[in-house]
């Protein structure tokens, strides 16, 4: 028995969930992030969680890291300078991607600037067909003309992804071998190992992302490791991955494809635990910083996965944890256009300089200084003191745009909130069509910085029936990581006509699959635990471009049962498409699965409900719904299990300020989650 | 709870913008997740709106579905229906109401009433792959009547208070060749419309009536006072342009369209007056006339938005904006002519009017696109002798260079819509080996902003009766054209089994038969350039030859650029060739490439105006006749320096004195032409 420790860092500050075996307590701890000095504040964290704790470092059994240093070297595109190795005559790969312009009506519009140059790209001599068969076979010679270029090119690192190697490597094995014996100071990355899917634009991104941020994702491990000996902690640390599991953070210095989503796939992944404790079948997690902001589907206290997540200008193409954006979150800029009409985002005051309130440089409204101009946020320092907010500040800039608008300062805010809220409304509209669901049968889980202080307004606009406010909003990331559990996807591309002898295939396939799977949790994670298998496959009707993932179970797999098979694939085409063609002919594209030895997770504190009127703190005068309102303030420590209190009301904790608009009441639940409804619901 | 109905004013008219596109985006995401066609999931040709109660456009979704619908106007179709609750209408008629543009388009459209009374309407439509007619996928070129094209259906009831007409699902089964596709396409759309209703309900739940009513006029407002606000910064003035398309019939002549743009205050004209006849092919636009069609508008609607993107995309936009289309021209074509493939004319005329606004505007706006996009179909058999086909993409040029701005690579501007099919799902679903993807080196119009790359595909079929479809080819004449000095882009190819003695260049041909070991290479045009080249600097310049885009060869010829063997600039022989290249250029306005130049010396802007004067005074069904004859009796005759409008003329009075049905040449022309011999 030991201690669990999860870790996630952000841009602002660095949370800590802290879980003890033996008694299933779960502590949480937050310190300032150390940009100037990564590892810095995991070390700090340490400190505090013996002093506060009483624990010491050697009792720190198990170590989960979540981090976004992988997106962010995408986002300020500080990776590694890569050459790429394509088959000959298909050089423009990167440049072209799916042709698709990101404006449409613009006729000025381009496709973001690759990650690798057109100098830096070359063609090999080979070629394998669709089959996976050698049509020309590699020549060596042409790999090491390439080689040559690329370190002319001052390349430090090699990127291979050949037409087809999705149904056989040998031909990026082949030229791997050749730069590993002339270039051994190279790191060599093939499209083949990475994620063998089919689509070279998709391989090839994908791979070009893994390798792109594999240096500095690999020095910061190790900085890490090194840290974390050095203070005593001898659990290797584990790493959080897109896939919204966890891996050793050795294995994460070379497969870092799979962790570059690492810190939103925890946060989801914490939301979905709550969600599952508390009993919400149907949710949707809201996770709002400074800067961005993020919904998630979580259904039956699961997480959805899917491929394509953006990664700064990119898409990659290996299953993670779905997360989208709805917007830029709390620092988004208010403006009135030419014309008189007001108007918010997109650009933003991220964190420098930030909203007008912060007293940091910023001068033009954001989201948050339209809160603080209507007095629903700044009783306390935000995010543990520090940042205070200036009201002034915020009224003045404001007030700036009312007066073009010809509205007080109140008036002027409200708008502000309304438009931000309508246009995540839109974001979100969006979403509930493409998946086909109906917001009115979710609950609303909202975290981050500024989620719990919009959450009940973007509710109220869906229609949603609930917003839950977890007791320790910013630690769910933290939390996520440390009850991830240790799990890794594999793919296999047939491309078959679904029949007979394919079914017979695709067990066979899966065999294989199984036999990797099995070694990867033995051998690479030092796992000895019980496991689970899922099986999928990714299907279409003929004559369809894209696949549905369809669920299997093992007995249909076994059994070699392709009407089981296609029967699963009708339904799942029914579910997400609303229709299915029985008559239709089948192709198989790929099977994936996916390989989870689960940890152990800590129950969530409780708290014995008792019933009754939470105490306020105070009273406030607020601007809300039209109005100057007296409104409840509430401090969250305070709030006990079975309390309830209703809107207009405010309640302030050290790392966000949740909002409760007239109509809407609370109660705090046994694991001291605000439950927020509205009031004709409630 | 409606927290929003506090009336609409310049504080709430965002929150409404923002709750019609969320309503516009969930019938656009509605229709892709359920639509069957691969029209609608591959290419995106579909759209979707809130309309008002007179059908104008007030939402549609902005990130997807087709980018020529901005404007869209149901107004033609509206009236003549006592609409209840839940009667959905349609039709694809694009001779009726002028709202479909070809019969593939099925529109929908439906009101939505709350308390009785009629508030709005939603609608949306799909491209079907198939709705019967001559050919499968019931599109080419060469049809020459309407009623080649498949159903026509009339606007008409699809449901009445809320029950389907069974009638005409029959009618449409027995005359589409994929029913089924059809059918779940149409599910799709009525899924879309009912979306729709139920979104404008959730904003006047949260509006009222009455606000959200006044709120879609104040949003075609607010459209239309950005639109003036911006058309008033322009300058006032008129400017003519002309671009060509290479053929008006497989084997054809070119074929013009003429546009005159005039900016007075805060309104713009388009005026399509000198555009070539309607032609005996299906490349004719069916506009009706109307003044603010929204094919007619597309052009205006990119070069508006171009210049200012926060502008709203919705009617309002091209309220201040009217086009004048002539009646039997190829910009408003009348019944019975085919239109099927109207796209290509459509982005044709695109390309007019940008290069109308690049006279008026050369600081502001980019060079010409690539524009002419083939997309790319094939049909041939598996060894098993099954028959495929299958999509294996667009290949296009790349945008124009811009004031700021090289142009994007192999697609963009007027074409970035377009997804492309990966080669290696082409190559798993049917025999094809594609040999080379990629963009062309020196395709691209040499300028201060080099104009996008070129697109080039080559592959091989293996089954005999292959055929390979290139829809809307062209531009393997009239290359983009270049601006401010820029150079126009490289003109596109169409070749079988290039490079051998069997080499056959199959020009703007869009239908090819194949034998087994054919191969096939077709390059898209490259954009056109924007300001001098010599501008350009060294350094970027080499990066172009470094990255391929230019080769050495022409970094020295048009850019004055010289590089050493690895690439290194040599900066005194670059200064020299610089300094020769400024001695020699005398850049116009536009850099219009070899086929234009030799086709305007026998065509030029004086004769081609003389034609165009003739033939509107000729009957409809004559004017195509009289044009081949004249461009025959013309071929090769370059003009003299007055412009040679006499030979046309001529050449026209030797046709018409055979036949007595030609009408004389108007008076007004020929005493024109006698007084400029004068």
């Amino acid at each position: 028995m030991g201690y669990r420790v999860g870790v996630d860092i952000g841009g602002s500050f660095t949370d800590f969930a802290v879980f003890d075996e033996a008694t299933q307590r779960l502590e949480s701890l937050k310190v300032f992030s150390r940009p100037d000095e990564p590892g810095a504040e995991v070390l700090q964290g340490i400190r505090l969680i013996g002093e506060r704790y009483g624990i010491a470092p050697e009792e720190i059994s198990y170590f989960t890291h979540g981090t976004t240093v992988g997106v962010n070297t995408v986002i300020q595109r500080k990776g590694l300078r890569l050459a790429l190795f394509t088959t000959e005559h298909f050089r423009d790969v990167l440049e072209l991607a799916r042709l698709k312009i990101p404006n449409m009506y613009s006729l000025l519009s381009k496709r973001p600037q690759p990650l690798i140059t057109r100098d830096r790209v070359f063609g090999i001599a080979e070629r394998l067909a669709a089959d996976g068969s050698v049509e020309q076979p590699i020549d060596p010679t042409s790999v090491e003309a390439a080689l040559e270029g690329a370190r002319a090119s001052g390349a430090e690192g090699i990127v291979i992804a050949f037409l087809h190697a999705y149904r056989n490597p040998a031909h990026e094995l082949a030229a791997k071998a050749v730069v590993e014996k002339l270039a051994p100071e190279l790191p060599v990355f093939c499209s083949s190992q990475t994620w063998p899917i089919i689509r070279e634009y998709e391989r090839t991104i994908t791979t070009v992302i893994g390798g792109y941020v594999q240096p500095r994702v690999a020095h910061y491990l190790t900085s890490l490791q090194a840290a974390l000996r050095q203070v005593g902690i001898a659990a290797d640390p584990r790493l959080t991955k897109s896939n919204g599991g966890v891996m050793t953070a050795e294995q994460g210095k070379s497969d870092c494809v799979q962790m570059i989503l690492s810190g939103t796939a925890s946060g989801v992944i914490g939301a979905s635990y709550i969600a599952q404790a508390c009993g919400i079948p149907r949710c949707m997690s809201l996770d709002i910083g400074g800067t961005s902001a993020d919904m998630a589907l979580i259904l039956d206290g699961q997480p959805q996965y899917g491929v394509g997540e953006r990664i700064g200008d990119f898409h990659i193409f290996i299953p993670s944890v779905a997360v989208s954006s709805i917007g830029e979150g709390g620092g988004s800029i208010a403006w009135v256009d030419p014309l008189g009409v007001l108007k918010v985002g997109p650009e933003s005051a991220g964190s420098r300089p930030g909203p007008a309130c912060y007293g940091r440089g910023g001068t033009r409204a954001t989201i948050t200084d339209a809160f603080v101009a209507c007095g629903l946020i700044g009783f306390s320092a935000l995010g543990y003191a520090s940042v205070t907010v200036d009201r002034d500040r915020a009224r003045a800039a404001v007030g700036e745009l009312g007066e073009k608008l010809g509205r007080s300062v109140e008036q002027t805010a409200e708008a502000i909130i309304r438009i931000a809220v309508s246009g995540m409304y839109a974001d979100v509209s969006a979403l509930v069509s493409r998946f086909g669901i109906d917001p009115r049968e979710f609950a609303c889980l909202a975290f981050g910085g500024a989620g719990p202080m919009l959450g009940c307004f973007l509710a109220r606009s869906l229609g949603m029936r609930e917003v839950v406010v977890p007791p320790t909003p910013g630690v769910l990331s933290a939390l996520g990581g440390l009850i991830a559990d240790i799990k890794n996807d594999f793919i296999a591309t047939l491309y078959l006509d679904l029949d007979a002898a394919a079914a017979e295939t695709v067990r066979d396939s899966f065999a294989g699959l199984e036999a990797r799977a099995v070694a990867w949790l033995r051998h690479d994670q030092g796992y000895d635990g019980a496991y689970g298998l899922t099986y999928s496959a990714e299907l279409r009707y003929r004559g369809q471009s894209f696949e549905v993932d369809t669920p299997l179970d093992a007995a249909t797999v076994t059994a070699a049962d392709a009407a089981g098979i296609a029967e699963a694939f009708h339904r799942a085409h029914e579910r997400v498409y609303g229709h299915a063609d029985r008559g239709a002919r089948l192709q198989l594209i790929a099977i994936r699965l996916v390989i989870s030895g689960a940890t152990a997770k800590p129950a969530l504190p409780r708290q014995l409900r008792e019933p009754g009127p939470a105490r306020e703190a105070g009273r406030a005068t607020v601007w809300i719904d039209g109005a100057s309102r007296s409104a409840a303030l509430f401090h969250r420590p305070d709030l006990r299990a079975g309390q309830s209190f209703r809107g207009p009301a405010i309640v302030t904790q050290d790392d966000c300020t949740t909002i409760l608009p007239p109509g809407f009441c609370a109660e705090v639940d046994e694991f001291t989650n605000l439950r927020i409804v509205p009031e004709a619901a409630g | 709870m409606s927290p929003e109905s506090t009336g609409l004013d310049n504080t709430t008219l965002q929150v409404l913008a923002n709750y019609c596109a969320a309503a516009a985006e969930s019938m656009g995401w509605t229709l892709m997740r359920t639509a069957h066609s691969t029209f609608v999931k591959e290419t995106e040709d579909f759209s979707c709106q809130v309309l008002t109660p007179e059908g104008l456009t007030v939402a549609s979704p902005k990130t997807f579905g087709a980018t020529w619908y901005t404007g869209l106007d149901y107004g033609g179709v509206i009236p003549g229906f006592d609409y209840r609750d839940g009667d959905i209408c349609i039709t694809s008629d694009p001779y009726a109401g002028f709202v479909a543009t070809h019969t593939p388009d099925t529109h929908i459209w439906k009101p939505v009433f709350r308390d009785g009374a009629l508030v709005c309407f939603v609608g949306s439509h799909i491209h079907n792959t198939d709705v019967g007619g001559a050919v499968p996928a019931t599109l080419s070129r060469s049809l020459t009547e309407i009623h080649q094209e498949g159903l026509r259906i009339p606007p008409m009831r699809l449901l009445r208070d809320g029950v389907m007409n069974q009638d005409l699902l029959n009618l449409i089964s027995r005359n589409v060749r994929l029913p089924e596709q059809n059918w779940g396409d149409l599910n799709a759309q009525i899924a879309c419309v009912n979306v729709g209703e139920r979104k404008v309900h959730e904003i006047i739940d949260r509006f009222g009536r009455e606000s959200f009513c006044t709120g879609l006029t104040a949003l075609l407002d607010y459209a239309e006072r950005q639109s003036r606000a911006l058309i008033a910064s322009l300058p006032d003035g008129e400017w003519f342009f002309a671009d060509y398309a290479d053929e008006d019939q497989e084997g054809g002549y070119p074929v013009r369209v003429a546009v005159t743009l005039r900016i007075h205050g805060d309104t713009l004209t388009v005026d399509f007056t000198g555009s070539d006849p309607q032609l005996v092919s299906s490349l004719n636009m069916p506009t009706g006339g109307m003044e603010r069609h929204s094919l007619a508008m597309v052009g205006v609607v990119y070069a508006l938005y171009s210049l200012d993107p926060t502008v709203m995309l919705n009617y309002g936009l091209v309220r201040p904006a009217r086009a004048i289309l002539p009646p039997g021209t190829v910009m408003n074509a009348v019944e019975p002519a085919a239109v099927g493939m109207r796209s290509l004319m459509s982005n044709l005329a695109q390309t007019a009017v940008i290069g109308a606004f690049c006279r008026a505007l050369p600081d502001r706006m980019p060079a010409s696109p690539g524009s002419g996009v083939s997309l790319m179909n094939v049909k041939t058999t598996t060894r098993a002798g099954r028959t495929v086909m299958a999509s294996i993409g667009p290949v296009g040029g790349g945008a124009g260079g811009g004031p700021f701005a090289d142009g994007s690579e192999g697609s963009g501007a007027n074409m970035s819509y377009l997804k492309n099919t990966p080669i290696e799902i082409s190559e798993a679903e049917i025999p094809v080996r594609i040999r080379r993807y990629g963009l062309v080196a020196d395709s691209g119009g040499a300028g201060r902003w080099r104009g996008g790359s070129a697109l080039e595909m080559e592959f091989q079929l293996f089954a005999p009766q292959s055929m390979v479809t290139a829809r809307n080819r062209d531009r393997s004449i009239f290359s983009a054209w270049g601006l401010c000095g820029g150079q126009a882009g490289r003109v596109s190819r169409f070749i079988r089994n290039p490079d051998t003695d069997a080499a056959v260049e199959l020009g703007s041909t869009d239908v090819v038969s194949c034998d087994p070991g054919d191969i096939i290479l077709i390059q898209g045009p490259g954009a056109g350039g924007y300001g001098d080249p010599v501008e350009r600097p060294v350094e970027a310049v080499a990066a172009d030859v470094r990255c391929g885009f230019v080769s050495a060869d022409r970094a020295r010829t048009d850019y004055g650029v010289a590089l050493d063997a690895a690439l290194a600039v040599d900066a005194a022989a670059t200064a020299r060739l610089r300094a020769e290249l400024s001695r020699r250029r005398a850049p116009g306005e536009f850099g219009h490439g070899a086929g234009r130049l030799a086709f305007e010396a026998v065509w030029t802007p004086a004769r081609y105006d003389a034609l165009t004067r003739i033939l509107i005074e000729v009957p409809t069904t004559w004017r195509f006749f009289v044009k081949h004859r004249v461009f025959a009796a013309l071929a090769g005759h370059v003009a003299s320096t007055g412009g040679g409008a006499a030979d046309v003329v001529a050449a026209y009075e030797t046709l018409a004195a055979g036949f007595a049905d030609l009408p004389p040449v108007p008076p007004g022309l020929a005493s024109r032409l006698a007084a400029a011999a004068e």
